[in-house]
């Protein structure tokens, strides 16, 4: 665990989910600085992505604290209209990549990129089209702009969503296994994508299968199993030769899939 | 068969029919209106509101439509509401239509991917945004086809109202019958008039359905 | 707001005569509507397209046109034709051929998702034509059919309250004479409604426990 003096970007503290009788997160806690990037590794079932959406709130948490920007994002207080509006602002703020992707099929590509912006910061559409078509272009799909998600490529299609988070200017960016449900060959063009972001010194939070990519692209990584946090450190360290013997077992069972 | 008769009767029907049309047109509106208040409550998750909405649906769907109607007609007075047939009429439809729609709504809007849900919630819209921008024109595309069907139902229910003397084709016909006696031509016209004002409808919604999955293909 | 159901207390004996007649209606209507139905879809699928040309017309035409309109045709046109019939006759067959044309298009669905392999494996097994027809793949569509055609008939049995126009003695005619002498037409026809009400979440029960049934033994 890395003590910083700097406030962090996220920090989750204690945090402890169950959906019924499974406990899937047990006791979690992590500190994410600005501008760094976390990768989390870990077997199925192991909690990370549900740790990952209770940054936004995609889920909630039992018991524990997370923190964004100075802000505490799980308020037990807040209720109804009070909660809604404060959790919508943060979430403004924060920017999520879903493995399913989940473009809005009914929108074209910019209109997909533009439609928070327009409906969410009150942007006149000129200045949105011109915003989108930036971020498009950061993407690489510049001559995708009026194309339907039905006639894109897997991986076209998680640049346009990797593009439709980057247009609200989030302070980070949560990414839920963006490429897991791509084939190989369209994994790179996504991984290119965020390793331009990660260049750009983007926070961000990255959840995934790909051990390589993390290695290459992540500040930090952590190793979750069964809901607790077993490894934590470098990722060179961390992917080469971790202390922790299920770390080892894990890495392990993903190097001769 | 006679054919001087069909011609000579077919204005009055065409009127008769116009009268069909405008109370479809109506009924069709405040159905769209109930079903929309119906799926509202049922989704709210406020359970007092989620059993009268499941209630009224189940009650709608099984009573007979035309005891309804004599409900709206007759049976309103009791509570000092006094409606004309006409108006009696179009409520009595658009309560019952709504009714069968809000299940066909509701299916839909059940049917959008929870990930679009996720996804909008995620860039910061409020859950009211998220159903207006990202759900609703989505559900828009699935229950097109459902809503044609019940619509097309609702125009041949709508024959009922002849009953409480509203002048439209049916009602129309029938007097026509009583008058001529010549059952068969009277009923040629009058099903051609039925069976345009039922295909003027598939088309409309045909065309409202590829517009609303235009971005699927 | 005077509601008074007392009225409806003593005539109750009546509403639930009209309910034999209501019940009655529908079963024999249901029966014409089932079999005329399979007669219906067997002729229009398994001849040529000339001969079962007039069939196909008179589907179209019985599902594209108001139930009373039908009604009015029969009610009228026997009379036309010099041919004197009870208005009950005419409302169980104008109700069962609607619903048989109904059915038809239901049974036409069925027989065409069974699948052809079934009909060469019958035929290679040295049926003819018409004993695979009707020992193999007719039967298959009966039973595919069951829930669809299920719900039709839940749906008619809210029909029959439609033949009282013609003037059959079924359950909304008597509460229309009771509501006649007592002037309490709320009373009587929500009274009406709660019985309809009652049938059809028993039949609904009914059609639910067999479709659970159904699915076990497949």
């Amino acid at each position: 665990m890395i003590n910083s003096k700097e406030k962090a970007m996220v920090e989750v503290i204690n945090v402890k989910k169950s959906f019924g009788d499974i406990h899937v997160l047990k006791d979690i806690t992590l500190s994410v600085e600005k501008g760094k990037i976390i990768s989390i590794i870990g077997p199925s079932g192991s909690g990370k992505s549900t740790l990952l959406r209770s940054v936004n709130h995609l889920e909630t948490i039992d018991a524990g604290e997370i923190w964004f920007d100075g802000v505490q994002v799980n308020q037990p207080q807040l209720k109804g209209r009070a909660f809604e509006k404060h959790i919508n602002r943060i979430r403004q703020k924060m920017g999520m990549v879903f493995q399913q992707f989940n473009l809005f099929p009914h929108l074209t590509a910019i209109e997909n990129v533009t439609l928070a912006p327009i409906k969410l910061k009150k942007m006149a559409k000129k200045e949105a089209r011109e915003l989108g078509r930036y971020f498009l272009a950061k993407v690489g799909l510049t001559d995708k702009e009026v194309v339907y998600p039905s006639k894109l490529s897997g991986g076209q299609k998680q640049r346009v969503a990797i593009a439709r988070a980057l247009a609200m200017e989030p302070k980070v960016m949560l990414f839920d296994e963006a490429t897991s449900a791509l084939d190989p060959e369209l994994v790179e063009e996504v991984n290119q994508v965020m390793k331009q972001l990660a260049k750009e010194h983007m926070t961000m939070l990255i959840v995934t299968h790909e051990m390589n990519f993390a290695q290459e692209v992540s500040d930090r990584a952590l190793f979750i199993d069964e809901g607790y946090v077993v490894e934590e450190g470098d990722p060179k360290m961390l992917f080469n030769s971790p202390t922790q013997e299920r770390t080892q077992l894990f890495l392990r069972k993903m190097l001769t899939e | 068969m006679d054919y001087q008769l069909m011609y000579d009767i077919t204005p009055l029907l065409l009127k008769a029919a116009w009268v069909t049309l405008k109370i479809s047109f109506w009924s069709f509106w405040l159905g769209l209106i109930v079903s929309s208040i119906l799926v509202a409550t049922r989704l709210s998750g406020i359970l007092i509101l989620v059993w009268l909405s499941r209630v009224y649906v189940s009650f709608i769907r099984g009573t007979p439509f035309f005891v309804q109607l004599l409900v709206m007609y007759y049976g309103t007075p009791a509570f000092g509401i006094e409606l004309d047939a006409y108006n009696a009429g179009i409520i009595a439809i658009g309560f019952n239509i709504g009714a069968y729609m809000s299940e066909a709504m509701r299916g839909s809007i059940l049917a959008v991917d929870h990930g679009q849900n996720e996804a909008a919630r995620s860039l910061g819209f409020s859950g009211f945004s998220t159903f207006l921008y990202v759900v609703l024109p989505q559900a828009a595309g699935l229950m097109i086809r459902s809503v044609g069907v019940l619509t097309v139902i609702m125009i041949k229910s709508s024959s009922l109202v002849s009953i409480i003397s509203v002048v439209e084709l049916t009602y129309q016909a029938q007097r026509i019958i009583g008058s001529t006696y010549k059952p068969l031509e009277v009923f040629a016209v009058a099903a051609v008039l039925y069976l345009i004002i039922i295909y003027g409808v598939r088309y409309i919604i045909d065309r409202s359905y590829d517009h609303y999955t235009r971005y699927l293909h | 707001m005077k509601l008074n159901f007392v009225p409806v207390l003593s005539y109750f004996d009546s509403l639930l005569a009209g309910l034999w007649w209501t019940i009655l209606l529908a079963v024999s209507a249901g029966i014409i509507s089932v079999f005329g139905g399979i007669l219906i879809a067997t002729i229009i699928n398994y001849t040529s397209r000339i001969v079962s040309a007039p069939l196909r017309f008179f589907v179209w035409l019985f599902m594209g046109t108001p139930l009373l309109l039908q009604l009015w045709l029969f009610y009228h046109g026997w009379a036309q034709l010099d041919i004197l019939l009870p208005a009950m006759f005419i409302g169980i067959f104008g109700l069962g051929f609607h619903y048989a044309s109904y059915n038809a298009d239901v049974y036409r669905a069925a027989l065409e998702t069974i699948s052809h392999g079934q009909y060469e494996a019958a035929r290679s097994l040295g049926f003819g034509h018409l004993r695979t027809l009707f020992l193999i793949i007719i039967p298959q569509a009966m039973y595919r059919s069951i829930p669809q055609l299920g719900n039709n008939l839940i749906i008619m049995v809210k029909d029959t309250a439609i033949l009282s126009i013609i003037g059959i003695s079924e359950m909304v005619l008597a509460a229309q004479y009771a509501i006649s002498v007592t002037y309490r037409p709320f009373e009587f026809y929500i009274t009406v409604a709660l019985i309809f009400y009652a049938i059809n979440l028993i039949l609904e029960s009914l059609l639910n426990h067999y479709e659970k049934k159904s699915l076990i033994k497949l």
